[in-house]
């Protein structure tokens, strides 16, 4: 098994015809990805890789099945393009794009947390069930292997990184989800960590974070209070990351001290979770944690 | 994006929130001028993106026109954290009764705006925060909805109970505060905050303004891009990076980096330093191909403070030997003073290396072993 997208996921692309977006559609169905409509409005009774292309995402529905989109989308029309998804009924949406604006991505949260949808991303290669054959997105697919190995990473370069040392340290891995490197993301690795625990195959976990923002934290509370029983090993980038500006006073309000690598480490230790300092020490970590 | 006071408030006036009478002056005869129009004490506030004036001693008052062209002509020119003071904003000096804080914000674990208010104003919140937490209101806002009738009335009664100040400026309040959210939204705020809000002679005034544009929302805030503490040569140089989809941050360091990816980058900035090398700078590029590397290296060219170059490439989606032939058509033509050192795996690795061997390069496929060999070539230089 692996967690939130599967072999029979029947996955919509939108923004089909980009250049971009045609070759991921190639690499995804040469994968195994179940992508079984496009939309791009205007461009709806073509085809893209052998995929139908539809005008909106309310006629591809209406057509057939449809289970989750990945956007392939300018930053300026994601947010009309997430909502159209969830609005029509689709309960995980994949946003690839960066620099999506902020007041955009929090619109598309409050309406993720209405209508109950997983979203994966903004800013992130996607995601990957190696056993299940299906990736949402456009890592590169050849170094993944299906294994005990659940990842969460806030960085695409470095869930490559780590994924190409698993594979060849004969570790594979169950599920790879590229979190999102912006400051507002839908999934985070809280929920990844509850999908991991419930998932059979999933033995041990890596969680791949930065400096700034919360997630580890959550995460190692989550872990701390009991929830999650498997092993988990994180590595967090940025040790001697210069510090960005913070933005006024209100924002220390709302986020206190948590963010920093201190406050992450803190939490992690409370949590009685694995830190790799160096890259190198995941592998040996994990091997230990799967002993 | 930072923006300055007098653009804060005049986005706050726009709104129909009251700013005391002001005026930008560039010399010490203008600000006379202006005092002597708003007539009574002035206040002269440098317009910069140096925070804390005041505690930086850059704010100055003065009672008559005279005094106002004397402290103007102290303060301009002077330099302040590499700032150097060129615009005042000459405002006419306010008596007040009491002073709030109103501030809006985003919540990045929630992802919701954030409205918070406090009866402590003219301080450092993050301060009233720790001591008086019982001072301060905080409402999370729906980004669909907006604040709401209900949520501004909430933050009115509890900062200005009517039954204390009256109906009148209850609802005056009320109208401010929900004018304030309006302002965060129209103009993509990552950041805005009134600190403080004045009650002065029976009516309210937006003393201090300051307000963070989100950058990604630029493209639709284009009237807000222009260059702020910064020469037009490094404002078009930010521009470019923006275009280009480049975070680069030059630091101390002389260990330049070129690599694809934040997490990546900050990990080797890690490696570099717990292993005694100085990176020269923080880079996050898009995704790289041959062009894209050869123009990311003039980013180190004109640099004499860079001792050494170090590649990353992890060619899962890219190439080798496309990225190799970018390095390959930067090294022919510039022949660069500094030393490359290259690790580099992925699509075409074998192509790639034959590559870079022809402008004597040996890639390297370890990360570590990369950083380790970068820091060795860069000691030996010195």
């Amino acid at each position: 098994m692996s967690i939130i997208a599967f072999k029979d996921t029947k996955v919509l692309v939108q923004g089909i015809t980009g250049s971009a977006a045609r070759h991921h559609t190639k690499n995804m169905l040469a994968y195994g990805t179940k992508i079984v409509a496009g939309v791009r409005p205007g461009a709806g009774g073509q085809e893209v890789e052998g995929v139908p292309v539809f005008d909106s995402v309310a006629e591809a529905c209406q057509s057939r099945p449809i289970d989750a989109s990945i956007l392939f989308i300018p930053a300026a029309g994601v947010k009309a393009a997430a909502l159209d998804a969830m609005e029509n009924g689709i309960k995980l949406v994949v946003i690839v794009t960066e620099h999506v604006p902020l007041q955009d991505a929090m619109a598309i949260m409050e309406a993720k947390r209405r209508l109950g949808i997983t979203i994966i991303g903004p800013n992130t290669p996607g995601m990957i069930s190696p056993p299940e054959k299906t990736m949402l997105g456009f890592v590169p697919a050849r170094y993944f292997r299906p294994g005990p190995v659940g990842l969460a990473s806030r960085s695409g370069t470095l869930t490559y990184e780590f994924v190409s040392r698993l594979t060849a340290a004969g570790l594979g891995q169950s599920t790879c989800i590229g979190v999102g490197g912006d400051r507002i993301v839908g999934l985070r690795f809280r929920e990844a960590l509850r999908k991991f625990q419930d998932d059979p195959q999933t033995e041990a976990v890596v969680l791949v974070g930065e400096i700034g923002g919360t997630m580890e934290e959550e995460a190692a509370e989550l872990v701390a209070s009991g929830a999650v029983t498997k092993p988990v090993v994180t590595y967090v980038a940025g040790h001697t990351a210069p510090e960005g500006t913070k933005v006024g006073h209100a924002g220390a309000i709302v986020s206190g001290t948590r963010g920093t690598m201190k406050s992450k480490l803190a939490a992690f230790e409370r949590a009685g979770i694995k830190v790799a300092l160096e890259p190198a020490q995941v592998v040996e970590l994990l091997k230990d944690a799967l002993k | 994006m930072r923006i300055y006071e007098h653009e804060a408030k005049q986005l706050l006036r726009q709104a129909g929130i009251p700013v005391p009478g002001s005026d930008l002056a560039a010399t010490a005869a203008q600000a006379q001028e202006t005092a002597q129009r708003l007539g009574g004490p002035v206040v002269l506030k440098p317009q910069t993106m140096i925070k804390a004036r005041g505690k930086a001693g850059l704010i100055a008052f003065a009672d008559t026109p005279q005094e106002a062209g004397q402290a103007a002509a102290g303060l301009l020119g002077r330099e302040h954290a590499g700032e150097k003071i060129d615009t005042l904003l000459v405002e006419a000096k306010v008596g007040f009764d009491q002073e709030l804080y109103l501030g809006i914000t985003v919540d990045y674990t929630e992802g919701c705006p954030v409205f918070i208010a406090s009866r402590d104003g003219g301080v450092e919140i993050e301060s009233v925060a720790q001591e008086h937490p019982e001072q301060i209101i905080k409402r999370a806002i729906s980004p669909g909805q907006g604040l709401t009738k209900e949520q501004a009335g909430e933050i009115a009664d509890f900062l200005c109970p009517p039954q204390e100040v009256g109906v009148d400026r209850s609802d005056e309040l009320r109208r401010i505060i929900a004018a304030l959210y309006g302002v965060y939204a129209k103009f993509d705020c990552e950041m805005l905050e009134v600190n403080p809000l004045v009650l002065a002679g029976g009516s309210f005034l937006a003393l201090d303004a300051t307000a963070a544009i989100d950058e990604d929302a630029l493209f639709r805030q284009a009237d807000l891009v222009r260059p702020r503490g910064q020469s037009e040569a490094e404002f078009e140089l930010e521009k470019d990076h923006r275009k280009r989809g480049w975070t680069f941050l030059r630091m101390e360091g002389d260990i330049g980096i070129l690599s694809s990816g934040a997490g990546i980058t900050m990990a080797i900035l890690d490696l570099m330093r717990a292993g005694g090398g100085r990176p020269a700078n923080f880079l996050d590029t898009a995704q790289m191909n041959r062009q894209g590397i050869y123009d990311a290296f003039h980013l180190f060219l004109d640099d004499p403070g860079i001792k050494t170059v170090l590649v990353n490439i992890f060619a899962g989606l890219n190439r080798c030997d496309d990225l190799a032939l970018g390095i390959q058509d930067f090294m022919t033509e510039y022949r660069p003073s500094f030393p490359v050192v290259v690790r580099m795996v992925g699509n075409r690795e074998d192509e790639g290396r034959e590559i870079l061997r022809q402008v004597g390069i040996e890639a390297i496929a370890g990360l570590e072993d990369s950083v380790t060999q970068v820091i060795k070539i860069t000691e030996g230089l010195s």
